[in-house]
């Protein structure tokens, strides 16, 4: 009897057996491209992870964890950490917590055609940086086997920071980003303290007179 | 639809053969936007009801407007009708509305990439390629007036029309081939050859202090800011316009018209006219082997724009199989033109 699983393995093995230059996609490489954002408070992390149909079924023995073809929410998050603890982030030398955000995992059969892709998004708070150059540096260390990597520090938001350079090795497993911070004027941190307490203010006082719209402070 | 796709690459290799490279260099006063709208009304009357529902999404309809990409229409699902369900007459209905809606540049190139897939179907026996294999929806009605798209796309191709009365973008669209290079009537045939050309011939007056610049240090393997990646804008890299000569910005604005002239003269000038104005802010990045029709990955950045090149080294031969991007960071989808 011909099992789901056995089809699956039979697919694959059709797929893999292809002539590359027919099949001509990601096929025994996971790539794993990274966006680096530096904010004001913190590092975002975004990782788009897509591994290709030869090493899917490797990834997926990671993330599918009680192997019944699902990803449930806890495989998605049980994997989050374990990529997590595959990546070094560092501000200036000094070693920050990454936490996960945000994650969206296709279905193990999306994952297995080798053009599913997973993203995940972690964030680390940094203390209140001092005005000059920074350096925050990453390594993804995850399956480098079969790895692939991007490395790219996404554009500033905010004009308080400006990338200065980034340098990779040659994989792109590793990136370091150089940037300047330049703390805002003081008057601007008066509006930042003033603002919402004016809007509060203002929000209390139109409560006051029946108002059922909502002013939160930002 | 074949007979039309064989008799445009025949033009285009006629057109090679007398010399006139380039179509980039056409009468700039472009097409009508009348006429994209009276061609794409054209098509919709060839469908019956249950067919015009299924190609004309609500202009607002987000999950559409994004569901575009590279890889084959089996893998990620497209919205809209495909060209192998269509009569003949509505397959030439289609291609009217792109040779209305593109520049004769723009629509030749469009014919080689979906003829490329047609190559790569054959060689390959695999079904999912092909030139039956596209999708073609609109998001709105077509207009003169209101805002409306016209969306196009399968393996290696995703065009993503915005038009706006006489505004047009193709911002985001992507355009791949595999193969890059074929035979076709005993011509070779370069989909995205010109582009290739371009960026060589520009790296190539580099002198080596600005070459340290542009060349980046470390392997691109695929593109960064590909199919779904909307929203997404990193720093740039390379070297800025401003540390280039007249004569390379030039060809700097020259590479880009490649993309930018895929849309038809009026609207291609407009946009190349804003990227002069800001060429000494736009980068120009490389990445892998420097001479000449090796596979190397570039990436061309400025404030409105952003173009990446990436060989892909998978499936054989890298420089057989090519993926690129043409994005606007500040009008994706047309969104200054779009009311809130």
């Amino acid at each position: 009897m011909i099992t789901m699983a056995h089809r699956f393995a039979l697919l694959l093995v059709a797929l893999v057996a292809l002539p590359p230059a027919v099949f001509g996609h990601r096929l025994d490489e996971y790539l794993q491209a990274t966006l680096v954002s530096i904010e004001a408070g913190g590092v975002r992390v975004q990782i788009n992870l897509t591994p290709g149909v030869a090493v899917a079924d490797q990834v997926l023995r990671l993330i599918d964890r009680d192997n019944d073809g699902v990803i449930s929410t806890n495989e998605a998050v049980a994997y989050a950490e374990l990529l997590k603890r595959d990546l070094t982030l560092r501000v200036d030398c000094r070693d920050l917590e990454l936490k996960l955000t945000a994650f969206e995992f296709p279905a193990p059969g999306e994952l297995r055609t080798g053009w599913g892709i997973m993203q995940m998004e972690f964030f680390s708070k940094t203390s209140s940086l001092a005005g000059g150059a920074h350096k925050v540096m990453l390594e993804n260390r995850h399956v480098p086997a079969a790895s692939v990597y991007l490395f790219n520090a996404a554009q500033p938001k905010s004009g308080e920071i400006q990338i200065i350079s980034q340098k990779r090795n040659d994989n792109q497993s590793v990136g370091e980003i150089e940037f300047s911070f330049s703390s805002p004027p003081s008057s601007s941190r008066v509006g930042r303290i003033v603002a919402p307490v004016v809007i509060l203010a203002v929000a209390v006082l139109f409560g006051r007179r029946g108002r059922t719209k909502l002013v939160t402070p930002t | 639809m074949s007979k039309r796709i064989i008799l445009s690459s025949a033009l285009s290799i006629l057109c090679a053969l007398l010399g006139l490279n380039g179509f980039a260099q056409e009468s700039p006063a472009g097409k009508p936007t009348e006429e994209t709208v009276a061609a794409a009304k054209k098509f919709l009357a060839t469908l019956d009801e249950s067919q015009r529902g299924k190609v004309v999404f609500d202009f607002k309809d987000e999950a559409q407007r994004k569901r575009w990409s590279n890889l084959p229409t089996a893998m990620v699902k497209r919205g809209g009708l495909r060209t192998g369900e269509f009569t003949q007459t509505q397959r030439d209905a289609v291609l009217a509305v792109l040779e209305a809606a593109l520049s004769r540049q723009g629509y030749e190139k469009v014919l080689q990439i979906v003829e490329a897939d047609e190559v790569l179907k054959k060689t390959g026996g695999q079904r999912m390629f092909g030139r039956d294999e596209y999708y073609v929806s609109f998001l709105g009605q077509p207009s003169l007036t209101e805002p409306w798209m016209i969306q196009f796309g399968g393996h290696h191709l995703g065009l993503n029309i915005t038009l706006v009365g006489d505004q047009g973008t193709l911002a985001p669209s992507h355009t791949g081939a595999q193969p890059a290079i074929y035979e076709l009537e005993g011509k070779t045939v370069r989909p995205l050859g010109r582009e290739s050309d371009k960026a060589f011939a520009l790296l190539s007056s580099l002198d080596e202090a600005q070459r340290k610049q542009a060349i980046l240090g470390f392997q691109m393997r695929d593109l960064v800011l590909g199919p779904g990646r909307d929203g997404q804008t990193i720093q740039p890299e390379g070297i800025k316009g401003s540390a280039l000569t007249d004569k390379q910005r030039e060809m700097l604005l020259d590479l880009a018209s490649e993309w930018i002239g895929i849309m038809p003269g009026a609207i291609a000038k407009t946009k190349m006219e804003e990227l002069k104005k800001q060429v000494s802010e736009t980068w120009f990045a490389w990445s892998g082997p420097t001479e000449n029709g090796g596979a190397a990955y570039f990436r061309i950045q400025g404030p409105t724009v952003i173009i990446e090149y990436a060989p892909q080294r998978l499936g054989g031969d890298p420089t057989k199989h090519i993926h690129t991007i043409y994005r606007d960071p500040t009008n994706e989808y047309g969104a200054k033109w779009r009311k809130p």
